[in-house]
């Protein structure tokens, strides 16, 4: 478990959720999550010269400025500010099931947006372009991808419109959204795939066929993953409002396994293509999150 | 079923605790809005049916606990079926002592108890006791009547004397706990009832008496002494009317004499019989075809002393100079052969013979200890520890160490005799005002009544009072019984226990020399019951009553052999009849009633401790806590699958 291993002290995403707007909440978790990197491992990418460095056994032979070399017989490399033109697309599920929080705690919508709020704001501040589509079974909102520094701004205030409405259907939206992109970059998936998992794989696959990296970021609730209720309880779909009665010492054992494999198979399927997956527990830091997305956007650039 | 806790059934309420925690437990069905529903459709579902049988098991598992628990402490049990029946009871008591052995007084007094069987309410439980000296359920109540006077019809009259207060405590047990009637069927005889005899019956037992008549005019041999030379019987008329007796003399069931006696009514007069007794018993009897059968004829045993000796130890045995009275008293009386023999002797031949002709006195008078060395005492203490009787007078020959070691360390006699002459104990350690603890006159007063040596004073025990002690020993013992104090409230008359004998402690003399007891008519009833009363713990008697018989003879009137191995072998004895039972003296219905103490609530009592005994038997509790132990264990396994 990654965030397991690290020893950071992140912002509990119950603080997150007391905080005042989504641009503060996304500026604080970015900050505080940069400021806790001591050595950033994503610089050497930006087209500004820094500075240079003199050559040290494991540095990339790219770097190596071979003018200097011959001029010095020695090897330097060459140091550049963050910058980059990366387009990044955030694609965030709205739909009824991602309503459903925990009592105490952010819901999952929520955890997405705050999610893709600071997503924004961390590739805004690194000068990635960064888009933002929001889907339910269609597309109900979009804002394409830009660089632009008010860009942030737009995204924000759309995502602080959003509300959660209708059932799922993530491939549709995926489908779409692979056929209108046209240049390479990142693409990142916020939902909870509750939704068919094959057509949702193929969709993923149809950006990776289009050549643009995808990260997954699987949003579930504590309950979804533990299934805590101990009463009989007569459970409502959030998107169908079908119900099911159910005696949760009697199907837990069965919910269990259904919810493992699962999570099971996204993480073995979209592995194996390629695409990176995290599952994301709403109540464990959302910095965690941002870490995944950072060591897969090094790898796409 | 009954309780004996009955209030510990209201915690069988306590088995609604489960179903009032269940409804205000119960709260309205949960729905939660739940995304990840299509993952639960395809989960078994248990069918609510079976987990509402389940649940319903487990429910009456609970309560089924509590209300065993609550049981249990209740301590539930099953009724004897005696205590079960609820119905009245109705016990006849039909007396079979000999006084109706006259023709005809028997057959009577069982159709009376018939009649009684009868004429019992309808539906009532009719149970038959039979008694004289002794009572016996001859039929226990039963709503079947056949079987009671079937009861009747076998039994038949015996040579005991009437003895009431017998009769009603077994008429009183079989009745139990119920309400009943017990039907008296006697003939009414003054002396069925003891002197002091009371007797205690519940409130709900009614007590009839159906009264059998007197018995005819009737002749009685009541006492038979063989003398050396001849044989004096006692002949009694107990008709109104001037009779003349005839009476015969046997020896070994040989008719060897025989004589007439002129009686006028109500009298007794001694015959002699003049032929030498040799032989082994003698049976005197008297012609009374018509009065009552069983007191015509008397034993006697032929040979052995006539009367039980009785050892005065004295200081120098010479019982005509220091026991005169004691002699006296003893030599006369109204014992069974007419008193005792005394045998004197002193402490220094005591110490010098030993113990070994200890053992055939019927009782021993301790006046002095004077020259009583190691050896006597040993034996003193040793046919006291055997079962023997000793009569200790405190009197001025009395050293109160050597009494303690006569008497044996588990008596915890303490005396203090006064100095002989000086009347000081210690006029050492006293001054002159002090009054001397010992000196003072006092009467003396029974502080148990009831007890055997009071027995010939009993209801007129102030007769005792009459005596004036002027001195008198401290006596005092934790193990010993107070039976008679001093008017200046110290003890007067103890009885210790010492192995398996007794001991009676007088704290003054028997000599007239402290006291004037030897001179009033109280004191030769007092030696003689307190002798009586030391040796009935021994056999030595060689004539008993037919109650007294010892162990092994029949209680029927005759010659019997008897095995006493500390007197050297077998010895022949003689049974008779108790010669009171004769005594035509009738008292009225209400007189009997009067004897009788009425109790109240005793019904309840009784029922409250049969109850008791009852569940005491049964201890049906532990099997109900057993169950409950084994329900609790299902109750586990059940909840831990609905869980």
């Amino acid at each position: 478990m990654p965030w397991a291993a690290t020893e950071r002290s992140f912002l509990d995403p119950a603080v997150v959720a007391r905080l005042g707007t989504l641009e503060l909440k996304a500026r604080t978790i970015v900050e505080g999550f940069l400021t806790g990197l001591h050595r950033s491992p994503f610089k050497g990418f930006s087209v500004e010269f820094a500075e240079y460095r003199q050559y040290i056994p494991g540095d990339d032979l790219s770097t190596i400025d071979w003018k200097v070399y011959a001029r010095s017989d020695r090897y330097y490399v060459k140091k550049f500010e963050e910058e980059t033109n990366l387009d990044c697309h955030i694609l965030l599920d709205v739909s009824g099931s991602m309503a459903y929080g925990s009592h105490h705690g952010l819901s999952k919508f929520e955890y997405g947006a705050c999610l893709a709020a600071s997503l924004g704001y961390l590739m805004n501040r690194q000068r990635d372009a960064v888009g933002l589509t929001a889907f339910d079974e269609d597309v109900v909102a979009m804002l394409p991808a830009s660089s632009r520094p008010g860009h942030l701004r737009s995204l924000l205030v759309t995502l602080d419109r959003l509300r959660t409405a209708h059932q799922t259907n993530v491939a549709k939206p995926l489908h779409q959204l692979a056929d209108t992109l046209t240049k390479r970059g990142l693409v990142v998936l916020i939902s909870d795939l509750l939704d068919d998992p094959a057509e949702i794989i193929r969709g993923l696959k149809h950006f990776q066929f289009r050549g643009i990296d995808v990260i997954v970021f699987h949003v579930l609730d504590p309950d979804e993953l533990e299934f805590p209720f101990d009463r009989a309880t007569r459970f409502e779909d959030l998107e169908t409002s079908e119900e099911v009665m159910a005696v949760p010492g009697a199907v837990r054992d069965h919910y269990l396994k259904q919810i493992g494999d699962l999570v099971e198979r996204y993480r073995r399927e979209l592995g194996a293509s390629g695409i990176d997956y995290q599952l994301l527990n709403t109540k464990h830091p959302l910095e965690l999150a941002l870490l995944s997305y950072l060591s897969t956007r090094a790898r796409a650039l | 079923m009954s309780f004996l806790a009955p209030l510990f059934l209201v915690g069988a309420a306590a088995a609604a605790l489960p179903i009032v925690l269940h409804l205000l437990k119960r709260e309205p069905e949960a729905r939660v809005k739940f995304a990840a529903v299509k993952l639960l459709k395809h989960a078994p579902v248990e069918h609510t049916e079976k987990r509402h049988l389940r649940e319903l098991l487990l429910l009456a598992l609970r309560i089924a606990a509590l209300v065993l628990l609550a049981l249990a402490f209740a301590r539930p049990f099953f009724p004897g079926r005696a205590a079960a029946a609820t119905g009245g009871v109705t016990i006849v008591a039909l007396d079979t002592s000999y006084s109706l052995s006259a023709p005809g007084q028997f057959a009577r007094a069982k159709q009376l108890a018939k009649d009684a069987i009868a004429g019992a309410p309808a539906g009532e439980a009719v149970g038959v006791v039979t008694f004289a000296d002794e009572a016996e359920i001859a039929a226990k109540p039963v709503a079947d009547r056949v079987l009671a006077a079937s009861a009747v019809d076998e039994a038949g009259v015996g040579f005991g004397a009437t003895r009431y207060r017998a009769a009603l405590s077994a008429a009183t047990q079989a009745i139990g706990s119920r309400s009943g009637t017990i039907v008296v069927v006697t003939d009414l005889q003054e002396n069925g009832w003891d002197a002091g005899d009371r007797v205690s019956v519940p409130d709900g037992i009614h007590i009839t008496v159906v009264d059998v008549g007197a018995p005819p005019p009737n002749l009685a041999v009541v006492a038979v002494r063989p003398q050396p030379d001849r044989v004096i019987a006692t002949v009694h008329n107990g008709s109104p009317n001037a009779r003349d007796a005839r009476v015969h003399l046997a020896i070994d069931n040989r008719p060897v004499g025989e004589t007439t006696v002129s009686l006028g009514p109500n009298q007794s007069s001694d015959v002699l019989l003049a032929a030498a007794p040799r032989g082994e018993m003698a049976a005197v009897s008297v012609d009374d075809p018509t009065g009552i059968q069983a007191d015509n004829v008397r034993y006697a045993v032929l040979g052995g002393p006539v009367k039980p000796t009785v050892l005065v130890v004295s200081g120098s045995g010479d019982l005509s100079r220091e026991a005169f009275y004691v002699q006296q008293g003893l030599a006369v009386g109204p014992g069974p052969s007419g008193g005792y023999q005394p045998v004197g002797t002193s402490g220094a031949q005591l110490s010098t013979q030993g113990g070994d002709r200890l053992a055939t006195h019927a009782a021993v008078l301790l006046l002095s200890t004077r020259g009583l060395e190691r050896r006597g005492r040993e034996a003193l203490a040793g046919y006291v520890r055997g079962g023997g009787g000793i009569l200790i007078a405190a009197g001025p020959d009395i050293d109160g160490e050597v009494v303690a070691d006569v008497l044996g360390g588990s008596s915890t006699l303490r005396m203090e005799v006064p100095e002989k002459g000086s009347g000081v104990f210690s006029s050492v350690f006293r001054s002159e005002k002090t009054p001397d603890p010992f000196s003072g006159t006092r009467a003396l007063a029974p502080a148990d009544v009831r007890h055997p040596v009071f027995q010939a004073f009993v209801p007129n025990t102030g007769s005792l009072g009459l005596v004036a002690f002027q001195r008198a020993a401290r006596i005092d013992g934790t193990a010993c019984q107070t039976l008679a104090r001093f008017t200046t409230g110290d003890a007067a008359l103890l009885e210790c226990p010492a192995g398996d004998g007794r001991a009676l402690v007088l704290a003054s003399d028997l000599d007239n020399r402290w006291n004037d007891f030897p001179l009033h008519a109280t004191f030769v009833p007092f030696l003689h019951e307190a002798v009586n009363y030391l040796s009935s713990a021994r056999a030595h008697a060689f004539e008993y009553l037919v109650a007294d018989a010892p162990r092994g003879v029949r209680k029927v009137p005759g010659i019997a052999t008897i095995n006493d191995d500390k007197l050297g072998g077998p010895r022949r004895v003689a049974v008779n009849v108790d010669p009171r039972e004769s005594d035509a003296a009738r008292m009225s219905v209400d007189d009997f009633q009067s004897a009788v103490t009425r109790l109240k609530d005793a019904g309840a009592s009784e029922a409250r401790v049969e109850a008791r005994e009852q569940e005491d038997r049964q201890h049906l509790w532990q099997f109900l806590m057993a169950a409950m132990v084994l329900i609790l264990m299902s109750e586990g396994v059940v909840a831990s699958r609905t869980a």
